[in-house]
């Protein structure tokens, strides 16, 4: 990230204008960082005006729909105040480790809504690789299009420097009965099976997985709950690399 | 009956000792905390008070209206979700609800197609979007100080912000917009929104 001044993205930032790598790069730095957090905080604010002068009535039968769909929809837990004090904590001991490194666990504990909101227990491995990958120059994000109704957001970041890959999967349904999700890397030889999926009842997965060869595509598809040798059932993801 | 109602009062009792006890004074900040805890009646009243700000915002961006009000009810289905984590010294409510909401948006225009496709068609039609946008903007009655504020930018100020915000647009897509360098873009995004602020003021 040699390339890019970190402090000064917090207006594009704000904006939602950075492309993934540098959001997820950002999100990584800001909350620990004062003066960026502040900034972040004003230009949100600020920028909730230039919102609100596009304000519409929206459409009679939405809050109806939205009603139905809160009373079926699970709540997430608050954060708790000592996994806050943790990060933080954790923070500061690796910052002095490592003179700058900074966790995409810090974003857990910013005002950073509707992006991932990361558990006691899977934090340290794949934020830390997370973190060592967007620091290579070879870092690549991908963002996997649904495709037949599939929902939820799934992205893999990725260096063929370090061999290493991470897997953000959000708002992912359960898998049917006997069946889980399987990613797949589809290189030069066909596809390789990367990983089984199987997120956490609020639809969460993160994982850190070796990528040691070149991906033309990243694709997601339904299979036994074993895992499959070459993929089986639909293609419901999919991005080119 | 008699059950619900009683469940109801209290929900409202609670609320209302919420909104004494909150330092900010926001109601909105109270009726989402009823609402983290599951409250659905309050959250029915903050979809009242933030639907207009969601919606437009989100229309603003994805431009369909039909698929607008299917993002709408997916920002406030997230809302919903996350609200017993919403931490306000981070912002306002509003605050909130606009970011969720843009980001929302955004997801779903740029997984729609590539980001360059969308720059290679965008770019033959920059005038009559930034046009477009700025009469969406000046049409509501009771923005005169953001119109008046934008009208405060320079002009490739006000391009680069209205083309990332509106247009949803990353900077390196603004840059190619207006054929001008990435830095050059990157440092108008921040001195306009450094002039917006100063204008417009931090807080919401």
């Amino acid at each position: 990230m040699s390339d890019i001044d970190i402090h000064h993205l917090s207006a594009a930032y704000a904006l939602d204008a950075l492309d993934d790598r540098e959001r997820m790069a950002f999100e990584a730095h800001y909350p620990s960082c004062e003066v960026c957090r502040t900034d972040v905080i004003d230009f949100r604010a600020t920028i909730t005006h230039l919102a609100h002068a596009s304000s519409t009535s929206p459409p009679a039968g939405l809050k109806a729909n939205v009603m139905v769909e809160i009373a079926q929809t699970r709540q997430l837990s608050p954060l708790l105040p000592e996994v806050v004090i943790d990060l933080a904590e954790r923070r500061r001991r690796r910052l002095r480790w490592t003179g700058g490194a900074l966790s995409v666990a810090a974003a857990a504990v910013a005002f950073v809504a509707g992006t991932a909101v990361v558990d006691r227990n899977d934090q340290p491995a794949y934020a830390d690789a997370l973190s060592t990958i967007l620091q290579q120059d070879d870092a690549r994000v991908v963002t996997l299009d649904a495709s037949g109704g599939a929902v939820g957001s799934i992205k893999v970041a990725w260096s063929e420097t370090i061999d290493e890959g991470v897997l953000l999967a959000d708002g992912l349904p359960a898998a049917p009965s006997g069946h889980a999700y399987e990613l797949w890397m589809i290189g030069d030889d066909g596809p390789v099976a990367m990983h089984l999926l199987d997120p956490a009842a609020d639809g969460e997965l993160r994982a850190v997985m070796p990528v040691d060869a070149s991906p033309d595509a990243w694709g997601i598809t339904i299979e036994p709950s074993a895992g499959s040798e070459t993929p089986t059932g639909e293609v419901l993801y999919l991005a080119e690399a | 009956m008699g059950a619900v109602r009683l469940g109801r009062e209290r929900a409202a009792a609670r609320r209302a000792l919420d909104h004494q006890a909150d330092p900010t004074g926001d109601p909105l900040a109270s009726l989402l905390r009823s609402a983290g805890r599951g409250d659905q009646a309050a959250f029915g009243e903050m979809y009242d008070e933030l639907s207009p700000l969601v919606y437009g915002v989100v229309l603003k961006v994805v431009r369909d209206p039909s698929q607008s009000e299917e993002v709408a009810q997916e920002v406030f289905i997230e809302l919903w979700r996350l609200a017993a984590r919403y931490d306000p010294s981070r912002g306002s409510v509003r605050s909130w609800a606009s970011t969720v909401a843009h980001r929302r948006a955004i997801d779903r225009v740029r997984s729609e197609q590539a980001a360059r496709n969308r720059v290679e068609r965008d770019a033959t039609n920059v005038t009559r979007e930034h046009d477009e946008v700025v009469a969406a903007v000046e049409s509501n009655l009771d923005q005169v100080r953001v119109r008046r504020a934008l009208g405060e930018l320079s002009p490739l100020q006000r391009e680069a912000v209205e083309l990332a915000y509106f247009a949803g647009h990353t900077y390196r897509e603004v840059a190619v917009l207006l054929d001008v360098a990435e830095g050059t873009v990157k440092t108008r995004i921040r001195d306009g929104m450094i002039r917006l602020r100063d204008e417009l003021g931090g807080a919401a």
